[in-house]
């Protein structure tokens, strides 16, 4: 096996990446772009003891503490959009609790476990 | 209609991301052992054989794994704090490890000196992704 062989064979491993990562991007948008269907549990990440009381208590707290930097349809504003979250409601109410060093408070103070959890029941509530 | 188990794609994401993660740790230790060992030895061809296959099976282990992964953040590449993190990681990792692949696999022992060098260089970077993906994957797990 020779050198220039080698180069050849870089050429090739260049497009092997080059194709590789243009699937994931193109799988990427084709998941994306996938259909919601509410009989279909392929999206969902909801918690099972969810409560109409439950979504409200959470859209009161969202609106006095959260609607200020996540917009007041959670759509993003200066912090992100929270529809559709693609992590655990065990994470979203670790980030609620911890907050993030320099970009979100922590929350953990202010609410109580059953208020996080009717935080985190109203941003799954979100289409 | 079917209905798919939410937590399916985690669950399968968890468990195939450690193959391409062990068997690329495996080439480094081999390619590392096969430095060591004495010239000519047959010790040196087998590890330099197995370098080759864990690379190999390693690039193609990202394949089930960057599609559970995909599929569990709903086509979303790069998403926010722990996860963009994640992500920043996991896609030149990905990209590297593809192409470490590739090229071994059609390379088989690289003959030149410079080869083995670049080879070797870039596949300590991609281990180094790796673990910091590795590392922020962990985060989002265990963290939450």
């Amino acid at each position: 096996m020779n050198s220039s062989f080698e180069v050849k064979a870089l050429g090739w491993a260049l497009v092997a990446v080059v194709i590789s990562c243009g699937t994931a991007g193109l799988a990427s948008i084709l998941i994306n772009s996938m259909p919601d269907s509410s009989s279909s549990s392929f999206h969902d990440f909801s918690s099972p003891v969810a409560t109409t009381d439950l979504i409200d208590q959470g859209r009161n707290d969202y609106e006095q503490s959260c609607s200020l930097c996540h917009g007041d349809e959670a759509t993003g504003d200066e912090g992100p959009n929270l529809h559709r979250l693609p992590v655990s409601n065990a994470y979203i109410t670790v980030m609620i609790k911890k907050g993030i060093k320099g970009e979100m408070p922590s929350f953990a103070q202010k609410y109580d476990e059953r208020q996080i959890a009717a935080l985190v029941s109203y941003l799954r509530s979100l289409p | 209609m079917i209905t798919i188990d939410p937590a399916l794609w985690s669950r399968l994401h968890g468990a195939s991301v450690h193959f391409p993660i062990a068997l690329t740790l495996a080439s480094l230790l081999f390619e590392g052992l096969e430095f060591l060992s004495p010239r000519m030895s047959s010790l040196k061809t087998q590890l330099h054989a197995a370098a080759r296959f864990t690379i190999i099976l390693g690039a193609l282990g990202t394949i089930p794994a960057v599609c559970s992964g995909m599929l569990m953040t709903r086509g979303n590449p790069w998403g926010h704090d722990a996860l963009l993190l994640h992500h920043l990681f996991v896609w030149p990792a990905f990209a590297g490890l593809v192409g470490l692949g590739t090229w071994r696999g059609l390379v088989g022992d690289p003959a030149s000196r410079t080869g083995l060098a670049i080879y070797l260089t870039v596949l300590f970077l991609v281990t180094g992704l790796m673990a910091g993906a590795g590392y922020w994957g962990g985060e989002l797990v265990l963290n939450s």
